[in-house]
């Protein structure tokens, strides 16, 4: 990072309200943890390594035990990689093709517009944790295949939005005036539209991860998640409810991650939204 | 009579087994009335009122309510006649059924030896789907004899053929039903069908056991998430439910008006090494996997101690037949390194599916893969969904998990899961002596012969087929302290799902 | 709003052609998603006989009842059959319950209509109540912790809400059924009680979504002209937000208000799940998993329809609650 970037990003953190700036502590917290976290694991993901199960916190296992006797520390720990990538790499995809889609149907209009839209109509028509269902019978559970779905299911949702923002901006002057210098479509969209709906597209895609980590853990709760022995954040929750009367940190743990996470990011972004306003 | 029954399976050990906890010395004499609801895991709409379909939990119990069959396992597991009065057989092949008389149905039609045929022969047709449609194979001629006589002739000897009949499957319905409606002659009278949703029956003022059954009311229903189901059984909603989650039990027993009821039963969950594929047809290769099975870890983590020690053949400790001079398998890595090297097979990487519809099957793969990769075996695991599991997955693959419930002689589950040529030969092992020593144990009259023959035969399978059994798994019901009457009965949960039979309402 | 009587009334003249337009459209969406919803059924692993005699089948009585249920027909020849069927208003025969697919959607929609009915009833007023509140009070305290509320709300998974919900109110309190028992028998006083905890975690789970768009809406308003001059004018806050702003933004707040209901139907499954109720969403899954297609085809049907009428319904307010949205 160059030192004018640095200062970019300090002078950004610095122009937050706390609301945003403590989500932007929690989001960067487990952006560090999704990166670190296995190496600074103490235990091996899979190890039992506590005779007793849902024991509590203790120096041995700050964290306590989970289910089966495994530590849990350890297991939050990889979970939080497996979230956090998966949920940005499927908002990450999701955008790109929703936003290419707005682009096309924004400027191209009549007939394309109409295709894609109806195309985005059918897939936003039917339930995700069915197609997730039936995805998962046919090709069986894997992370590419997580992916796929998660960003399936909010392509059509960051197309709409980005679709309203590329319609405003296809009437205004300039991209009119660029018309009449006989630019092509695609340079237009490239050049003149999307840099001018970049920061709510952004806000956007922050919105979409929140979505797409509460998906996933909706998803492991119907059995599709990651492969054991790993887990994803919602697969710990749901891997250890049986805990819950007993008041194990075996299931608080990782549902505290899944609301620190989701509520920095939100926090962040409506900070960076207030921002621009 | 006492002929077969002495045949009963896992008679002994638990037919004594004391009533649950149910209130103080004077609620033991059973009486009349009460409604309770009742909620089993399994919920499909498939659910059906034809025995010959019923394929879980929900099925049999709806249709041990319904209907009643020629003969009856109870819960002290000794096998008795029940629709049949008498039963001969001098040569074990051509069997005689004396039909009671005055049984009649819940239409008020009597039951004759023309329902009992029409019942058992519908199970050949396969356009029917009968879950039986491999033993009736067994069948070579069912007739009537008059009116309240029976006969089957079988292609060969079965020793067991009463006890056979006593599953759900082969319960007797009216001649003609082609889409049984409920109209049997057992306990209860049907009130409303809804597949998938719920079942309510009423007690039959008429059934042919005097004085039985005591509930007025019963309401079946399903709840497959295990949490819900306990939660709804400690909130009040419903009274009995089956297939607990072991570490549910605490919270079941830590209320005071709950109780659980514990049954150990010959039910496991299999590890399937393919014997027909590499490496996992490698000798060298299964043995090390017998040796890389954690059982303590697996019955007390998984299972919190609700299991029994399994030995890699299908016969539990507590079973009539058991073998104890087989020598226990048990956790040693360095004998599997050992067996790995010989074998050529360090650092092979194989992936073990497992399955939800395998009970526990998950985390036993997952146990197996820390194991594994300790002695250079490169185990990953691959969870597949429930549904398609069976057709798409089992057996399909050099590691899958199986899971056989238990069945009601040894001859069946030895039959079904290991013969050579049987279409569920697990692991697809080929052992000569152990199909003979099959035939000649199902033909066997003398009690001592047979037991020897059985013996062998775990050795066998204990010695060289491709199946890991680390545990045979209890069943755990829970239910509410004033339900009572229930006992252990290894055939299945809610006593071997005949609970509506025997239990009462003590309030 | 008495002065907006008269061009309302040219704005609906005006509405019948974009009705009919978004009609066709509609239709034309709910062609492919025929067209989807078969090929996600077909690339299911094995078929209605193998699930069905499960474990246990043989292969002969699994071609027995494969050509029982026509599951040895080519798939174009079943997917024609399925759509002259559904053209005549048949959606044909359940392979697995052996009974029309029409009767046993006909005993479960009625529920989940219901449940989604009634949680509409709670969740779409309060999300009203939070939003107007928090854009009322906008960088206030208020408004801080509602949004953090309402942030925390859906940041818990859903099963863990509901099981959460069950803990407390049934196996502690014992106020509330656990499981929701409905059937034609209960009253309606049983039946709302029976529905209390699917009906409150479904809220938790729709309603932060729409309280922050509705509030979004109304803050995006509120630094208008017309809104400084209604305040100029000296009316209040409340009278502001309801009677100036609120028309004007009910545009978006009605758009993410029927994307949230559309949940309640398939997205309700994890409630269904725990609640243990007879809906359509658990009837679906049951579908999947028994490889029942004529039934799994039926329930997306309905979804992608409800989906879209909803849709249809959110535009249609908008037109006709917004004046500027009518002129053009």
């Amino acid at each position: 990072m160059s030192a004018g970037a640095m200062r970019n990003a300090a002078a950004f953190v610095t122009g937050l309200p706390w609301a945003g700036r403590i989500g932007g502590g929690l989001v960067a917290f487990w952006l560090i943890v999704a990166v670190a976290g296995p190496w600074v694991a103490p235990h091996a993901v899979g190890a039992f390594v506590d005779s007793e199960t849902f024991s509590p916190m203790s120096g041995r296992f700050w964290l306590g035990s989970d289910y089966l006797g495994r530590d849990v520390l350890s297991r939050l720990l990889s979970a939080a990689r497996y979230t956090v990538f998966l949920g940005l790499g499927a908002a990450l995809v999701a955008c790109t093709i929703g936003t290419t889609l707005a682009l096309t149907a924004a400027l191209w209009s009549g007939w394309v517009d109409e295709v894609i839209a109806r195309a985005m109509d059918t897939m936003n028509s039917i339930p995700s944790k069915i197609l997730a269902l039936v995805l998962v019978a046919a090709a069986g559970s894997s992370l590419p295949l997580l992916l796929v779905i998660c960003a399936v299911t909010y392509v059509p949702g960051n197309f709409r939005i980005a679709r309203a923002l590329a319609m405003n901006l296809v009437g205004l002057d300039f991209v009119t005036v660029a018309r009449a210098r006989g630019e092509s479509r695609r340079y237009i969209a490239l050049h003149e539209v999307l840099p001018n709906m970049i920061h709510p597209l952004l806000a956007d895609m922050g919105l979409r991860f929140v979505f797409i980590v509460l998906l996933l853990s909706g998803l492991s709760f119907l059995g599709l998640g990651v492969q054991p022995p790993y887990a994803d954040l919602g697969s710990l929750v749901r891997e250890n409810i049986s805990g819950l009367t007993e008041g194990a940190p075996a299931i608080f743990a990782p549902a505290l991650a899944i609301a620190s996470l989701t509520v920095g990011a939100n926090l962040l972004i409506d900070a960076t939204k207030q921002e621009k306003a | 009579m006492s002929g077969f029954s002495r045949r009963g399976l896992m008679g002994g050990a638990l037919a004594g087994a004391v009533l649950p906890a149910c209130g103080h010395a004077a609620a033991l004499i059973p009486r009349r009335g009460g409604a309770v609801r009742v909620a089993t895991q399994s919920v499909s709409t498939a659910d059906t009122l034809d025995p010959a379909k019923g394929a879980l939990s929900t099925d049999y119990v709806r249709h041990y309510m319904l209907y009643s069959g020629l003969t009856k396992t109870g819960p002290d597991m000794v096998t008795r006649p029940s629709l049949a009065e008498r039963i001969e057989s001098a040569d074990r092949i051509t069997w005689h059924f004396a039909l009671r008389r005055g049984v009649h149905f819940h239409d008020g039609a009597e039951l004759t030896s023309a329902d009992v045929v029409w019942s058992l022969r519908r199970h050949a047709d396969p356009a029917l789907g009968s879950k039986m449609a491999g033993i009736v194979k067994q069948f070579a001629q069912v007739t009537a004899d008059g009116r309240y006589g029976v006969t089957i002739r079988l292609t060969g000897p079965n020793a067991d053929l009463p006890v056979i009949l006593a599953q759900s499957h082969f319960l007797i319905l009216r001649a003609g039903a082609t889409h049984p409606d409920g109209n049997g002659t057992g306990p209860y009278r049907l009130a409303q069908f809804k597949p998938g949703i719920r079942t309510i029956v009423t007690r039959n003022a008429d059934y042919w056991v005097a004085g039985r059954p005591y509930l007025d009311r019963i309401e079946l229903i399903s709840i497959p998430d295990e949490v819900s189901r306990v939660n709804a059984l400690l909130s009040g909603d419903v009274q009995l439910v089956n297939a607990i989650n072991p570490r549910s039990t605490r919270r079941v027993q830590g209320s005071a008006g709950h109780a659980v009821l514990s049954t150990p039963s010959a039910l496991y969950t299999n590890l399937i090494a393919r014997q027909t594929q590499l490496p996992t047809g490698n000798p060298h290769f299964v043995a090390a996997l017998k040796h890389l099975i954690d059982r303590d870890l697996v019955k007390r983590a998984l299972f919190r101690g609700y299991a029994t020690i399994g030995n890699d053949q299908p016969i539990p400790p507590f079973h009539r037949y058991y073998n104890p001079a087989v020598p226990q398998t048990g956790l040693d890595l360095d004998r599997a390194r050992w067996h790995l090297q010989r074998g050529g097979l360090t650092g092979v990487r194989l992936p073990i599916y497992a399955s939800p519809a395998a009970e526990g099957s998950v985390d036993m793969a997952s146990i197996l893969q820390e194991y594994g990769a300790r002695v250079g075996l490169d185990l990953s695991v691959t969870r597949v969904p429930a549904d398609g599991y069976w057709s798409t997955h089992w057996m399909k693959h050099p590691l899958t998990f199986g899971n056989t419930n238990p069945r009601p002689t040894a001859d069946l589950v030895f039959s079904l899961f290991y013969k050579s040529d049987a279409a569920w030969n697990e692991s697809g092992w080929q052992n000569p002596r152990f199909d003979q020593l099959l035939l000649a144990a199902r033909a066997e009259a003398d009690e001592a012969r047979r037991r020897a023959m059985y013996g062998e035969m775990q050795q066998l399978v204990h010695d060289h087929a491709g199946s890991m059994i680390p545990v045979f798994i209890n069943l755990i019901d829970g239910h509410d302290r004033r339900l009572c009457g229930l006992s252990p009965v290894p055939a299945g949960g809610m006593m071997g799902y005949q609970f509506a039979e025997y239990a009462w309402w003590n309030a | 709003m008495s002065g907006g009587a008269g061009p309302a009334q040219g704005g609906l003249a005006g509405l019948a052609p974009m009705l009919a337009r978004r009609l066709a459209s509609s239709a034309v969406t709910l062609v492919l998603v025929t067209l989807v919803i078969f090929a996600l059924a077909n690339l299911l692993p094995g078929d209605a006989a193998q699930e069905m005699l499960g474990q246990s089948a043989t292969p002969e009585q699994v071609a027995a009842l494969r050509h029982q249920m026509g599951l040895d027909r080519p798939a174009a020849l079943r997917y024609v059959g399925w759509i002259a069927g559904l053209v005549h208003g048949d959606p044909g025969q359940s392979l697995v319950a052996g009974m029309p697919v029409r009767e046993i959607i006909a005993e479960r929609l009625p529920h989940s209509l219901m449940l989604a009915g009634l949680t509409t009833l709670v969740a779409v007023p309060l999300a009203l109540i939070i939003g107007m509140g928090a854009a009322i009070h906008r960088g206030g305290w208020v408004d801080r912790a509602l949004n953090i509320g309402t942030l925390s709300l859906v940041a818990i998974p859903e099963f863990l809400v509901a099981t959460l919900g069950v803990l407390v109110f049934s196996v502690w309190l014992r106020w509330l059924p656990s499981i929701a028992l409905v059937s034609a028998e209960a009253t309606w006083g049983e039946t709302l009680r029976s529905c209390a905890l699917p009906i409150l975690s479904l809220t938790v789970v729709v309603v932060a979504q729409m309280a922050r768009m509705t509030r979004a809406a109304i803050v995006d308003q509120m630094d208008r002209p017309y809104v400084e001059m209604a305040r100029l004018k000296g009316a209040g806050t409340a009278r502001v937000v309801l009677r100036h702003i609120l028309p004007n933004a009910i545009g978006p707040v009605v758009n993410a208000m029927a994307l949230s209901l559309s949940y309640l139907l398939g997205g309700a499954i994890i409630v269904e799940t725990i609640f243990n109720f007879p809906g359509l969403a658990s009837l679906m899954v049951n579908a999947v998993t028994s490889r029942d297609m004529p039934l799994l085809q039926a329930c997306a049907m309905i979804f992608c329809g409800a989906y879209l009428m909803l849709m249809l319904v959110a535009d249609v307010v908008a037109i006709v609650a917004n004046p500027r949205l009518r002129a053009q």
